[in-house]
Parts: structure tokens; C-alpha cells; sequence
């Protein structure tokens, strides 16, 4: 048996993290991940600070998806407190997230494109993507690390000229996805990479407790946690899914998702125009406790939160969803052939390593022993 | 003659995520995409230490990495440039409490610097064109020495 180490730095990767792939001959056999190098202790540093400066440090726990955590946040500290976020700014809310979505999975997508060695449909979905991001820089003011929601509402409203300008971007935007989808369900070289590769059942799934499109490609669309949102059940949103459960169909979930969000975008437009009202409440903070959760682009997220009655956080645990996700990652090697295949197969999981990198802690509730996952 | 004309047109660049949040890391990504492509000024985005000439290092230096980036630093041949990049990796940032051990240029010698949260993929691009010239200036004069030597 031999070892193939793969990172902390790798052409293919865009975050550290180290893969140890156990092999014989050509067959992968199992992999060992290292992870420890983005861990900053962003909970540590957020307890006993003020609120508004815990906001700003969500922000910043990832970068790709970065709204979804301060939307997060700023939920859960309004379920805590009972505040009530006007109509207007729900959703406004919804509307970056889901433009936020779309940009995410488009990088997934281009990653994967540029993994399996498809320059050309690679560089098609970053150009998309760039359309995404010129709405999300209209409409926030800046392209990543927007700092647009606060607890009780969001910072700005948007004005006539902008809604015209997000129809005519999303307009552009579906013509040049329907283009993609084309070109992903009729090219020989996707397909002869992606069928089959990096299987993972209903099963398996249950067993690793993946979640996002890892899950709803292997038939468990009800994963989804927005459909127990309430800003989410008045849009009456339906799951996208898939059975196959292989790296073609994650992506193709990817790919449908993309258009779900356009559909849910024009759909919160209307709603937005027919509503009146300012876009922020004042916000009277009272202490507690609570938990939230929310569909980021990977998967479900979790914020707990404990707070002082002047809004100091005392406690707070991030659960991200990438954890999962690496942990099903073992019962995909089985059906990958080669190295290279084992590569595509990691990067199809779209593991975002620095939402993941949190302390973990295992506790055997027979024995009452407890284990940390100890980063150096 | 000709190898000295085509070499100003070829500079490999290195991406290290030194434990940054992503968002200089996808910034750098979309200067792949058509609207800035950065490979039409030759500059070559590949993530691989031992080729490269610039090595762009985006993040707070976390423990881990302390003794990683100082063996990526010398593995990096001789003519090399480290460009420094968002606010994290200036001064640690919004992370300076945690589980970091300092800005990059406490670790390794750095060149240039882009501040930002995270910077503009067009100040990006300035940055690194600006720096560029240095970078071949100091490689032909290292080749002459070691032309010289030999």
C-alpha cells in the first residue's frame, strides 16, 4: 500500500487542506484528511464582544458564502429578542441570498469544470458568474464581505432603476445558464466523468448526515431547510433533487438549483414592489438563548447563540455544513477508479474548508467521555 | 536575445490561503474569467511553489502554517516576490485575538502589499503588473551570475 499526499497547496485546490490517499496500483482505497490550517477560533474571539461586532465577524467566518452567515446570525438574535424585521427587508434579504446562491454554485460549478480538465465550460461559468456579482455590487455596495444586514433589517433600500437592472442581468443570466445546461447534458467528456464516479446511496447518506446538494442529489430533497422558513413558504418554494446520487448529478443539481433561485428572484421582486415601509427596525436586545438554522449554499447552518441582556454574546457555536460532507466523502472513494477521479470526486462535494475548520467535540453518551478534535 | 524578450512575458503566480476567509482567494479566481484575464498580460495563475516567481499570500499566518510557509518560502527558486494581499494578511485584521501568529511580513520578507477587505480584482491586476518588472529585472540578473559563475 502506498500514500499519495495531495495539498496544503495544489493546482486544483483553493483552500489549504491535505489529503493522504491510500492506494494500490492505480485503485484508491481510502484517504486520510488533515484539516487545522484555516482554524482561526472566530467563536472564541466573538465571546464577550458586542453584538454588532459579532456581526461583523460572521461575516468573515467565510468569505464565498458570506451573507447567509450575518442573515443567520442576525435571525437568531431576533428570535432570541422577539424583534420584528419589516417586510421590505425580508425580503431584501431573500433577494442577496439567493443572488448570493447563484454566484456560489456558479464557482462550484467552473471549479468542477476545471478539475475534470474542461477549460472551456470552466471559464464559461466564471464569465456568468461576473453578471451575478456586478447585481450584488449594485444592489450592497461591494462585491464580497457586503456588510449589508443588520439585526433588525438591512442597511439600504433599493430604488426603481435597480429593479430594472437586476430583470435585464437576470434575463442575460438564464439565456447563458440554458446555454451551460446545454453544453453540460450533451458533452461526451462530462458525462464519461462524471457517471458513475463518486456513488453515494440514501443509505450512506442517513449514515453521514450529509446535507445540501450532496443529499438532494441521492433523493432526500427534504433537506432543504428553506422550506421551514417562513420568508420561504410564502414564495411556496419546491426542492430541486436528483436519484443517481453520482458527481454528475450533484452538479446538474447545482445547475437546476441556479434557475430555482432566478425563479424565486423575480418572484420577490413582485412581493417587494407591492410592499411599503422602511427597511430597518430599531432593535431592543434582550437576553437569552436560542438557535437558528438556515440553507446556505451547502448545506443547513447553525448558529446558537446566549446573550447578556445588553448584548453581549456570552456563548456562541457555528455549525457549518461542510463537516458532513467531508464525512461522506469516504463512502464515495468506493467507486473511484483512479487518483484523478478521487480529485474530481472532492471537489464535486464543494467542501468549503474555512467554514468548517470549528473545534469539534465528540461526547460518548454511555461512557460520558469526552474528545476534542484537537487543531494544533 | 529571444528568450530575454519572451521571459518578460511569463511570470507564474502562486496562490497561499494562509488561513484568510476565501474572499481574496475567489477574487483572484474571477481574474481568470474573460472580463480581466489576467492571462493576456502573461501572467499564469498555478498553484505550484516550486515554479512560480510571485507567490501571493492572502490570510493571517495561523499556527499551523507558521513552519509551512517558511519551508513554501524556500522551496519557491531564487528570483521570487511575495505579494501580500487584504487586510488579514497586512495586520491580522478583524483575527488578531485568535489563533494566529501574526501579519505575513513577521514570518517571510514581503514585497508589495494590496490592502482591502478583500481588494478589487482590477487592484489586483495593477498590483502585480506593477511588481512584475521588478521580478524580471531581478531574475536576469541572477541568470548573468549565474552565467557568469559557470
Amino acid at each position: 500500500m502506498n500514500v499519495v499526499p495531495i495539498g496544503p497547496i495544489n493546482p486544483i485546490f483553493k483552500e489549504p487542506i491535505r489529503i493522504k490517499l491510500i492506494v494500490e496500483g492505480e485503485t484508491v482505497l481510502g484517504a486520510e484528511i488533515e484539516m487545522g490550517y484555516v482554524h482561526r477560533g472566530i467563536e472564541k474571539i466573538m465571546e464577550g464582544k458586542h453584538y454588532l461586532k459579532g456581526i461583523h465577524l460572521a461575516e468573515r467566518v467565510c468569505g464565498i458564502c458570506s451573507y447567509i452567515h450575518t442573515w443567520t446570525f442576525a435571525e437568531c438574535i431576533e428570535h432570541i429578542s422577539n424583534i420584528e424585521v419589516p417586510d421590505k427587508a425580508r425580503y431584501l434579504r431573500v433577494l442577496t441570498t439567493e443572488l448570493e446562491r447563484i454566484h456560489s454554485h456558479l464557482i462550484a460549478i467552473s471549479v468542477y469544470g476545471l478539475a475534470i480538465e474542461h477549460e472551456t465550460f470552466g471559464i464559461w461559468c466564471l464569465n456568468t458568474r461576473e453578471h451575478v456579482m456586478d447585481l450584488l455590487e449594485t444592489i450592497t455596495g461591494n462585491r464580497i464581505n457586503m456588510g449589508f444586514n443588520v439585526v433588525g433589517g438591512v442597511r439600504q433600500d433599493i430604488n426603481k432603476e435597480m429593479i430594472d437592472k437586476i430583470y435585464k442581468k437576470l434575463e442575460e443570466l438564464r439565456n447563458d445558464m440554458k446555454n451551460i445546461l446545454e453544453i453540460y447534458n450533451t458533452g461526451p467528456l462530462i458525462n464519461l466523468r462524471g457517471r458513475g464516479v463518486g456513488v453515494i446511496g440514501y443509505k450512506e447518506v442517513m449514515k453521514t448526515r450529509a446535507v445540501g446538494p450532496i443529499a438532494r442529489a441521492s433523493a432526500l430533497p427534504e433537506s432543504d431547510w428553506r422550506l421551514r422558513h417562513p420568508t420561504y413558504k410564502e414564495l411556496k418554494f419546491k426542492p430541486v433533487w436528483a436519484e443517481e446520487g453520482d458527481n454528475s448529478a450533484r452538479t446538474l443539481v447545482r445547475i437546476k438549483e441556479i434557475f430555482a433561485s432566478i425563479d424565486l428572484i423575480e418572484k420577490i421582486l413582485e412581493l417587494y414592489q407591492e410592499s411599503t415601509g422602511v427597511v430597518r427596525n430599531k432593535a431592543h436586545i434582550k437576553g437569552g438563548s436560542g438557535e437558528w438554522k438556515n440553507e446556505a449554499h451547502r448545506g443547513e447552518v447553525t448558529y446558537k447563540i446566549s446573550l447578556t441582556d445588553g448584548g453581549i454574546i456570552k456563548r456562541i457555536i457555528i455549525r457549518s455544513p461542510s463537516v458532513m460532507n467531508l464525512e461522506a466523502y469516504k463512502y464515495m472513494l468506493k467507486t473511484c477508479p483512479t487518483v484523478s477521479d478521487a480529485v474530481t470526486t472532492y471537489i464535486s462535494i464543494d467542501p468549503c474548508v474555512s467554514c468548517t475548520e470549528r473545534t469539534i467535540v465528540l461526547v460518548d453518551k454511555k461512557t460520558g467521555k469526552t474528545e476534542f478534535y484537537s487543531f494544533k | 536575445m529571444i528568450k530575454e524578450f519572451f521571459r518578460k512575458r511569463s511570470i507564474n503566480v502562486c496562490i497561499v490561503n494562509t488561513g484568510g476567509c476565501n474572499g481574496c482567494d475567489i477574487e483572484l479566481v474571477s481574474l481568470l474569467a474573460s472580463r480581466y484575464d489576467i492571462e493576456q498580460y502573461g501572467i499564469y495563475v498555478h498553484n505550484n511553489p516550486r515554479e512560480a516567481d510571485v507567490l501571493i499570500v492572502s490570510g493571517p499566518v495561523t499556527l499551523p502554517w507558521k513552519n509551512r510557509l517558511k519551508e513554501l518560502y524556500e522551496k519557491t527558486p531564487e528570483p521570487k516576490i511575495v505579494v501580500a494581499i487584504g487586510a488579514c494578511a497586512l495586520s491580522c485584521g478583524i483575527f488578531k485575538e485568535g489563533n494566529v501568529c501574526g501579519p505575513v511580513d513577521k514570518i517571510i520578507p514581503v514585497d508589495a502589499t494590496i490592502p482591502g477587505c478583500p481588494p478589487r480584482p482590477s487592484e489586483i491586476i495593477q498590483a502585480i503588473l506593477k511588481v512584475a518588472p521588478i521580478a524580471l529585472s531581478k531574475r536576469e540578473e541572477h541568470l548573468k551570475k549565474v552565467a557568469s559563475e559557470n
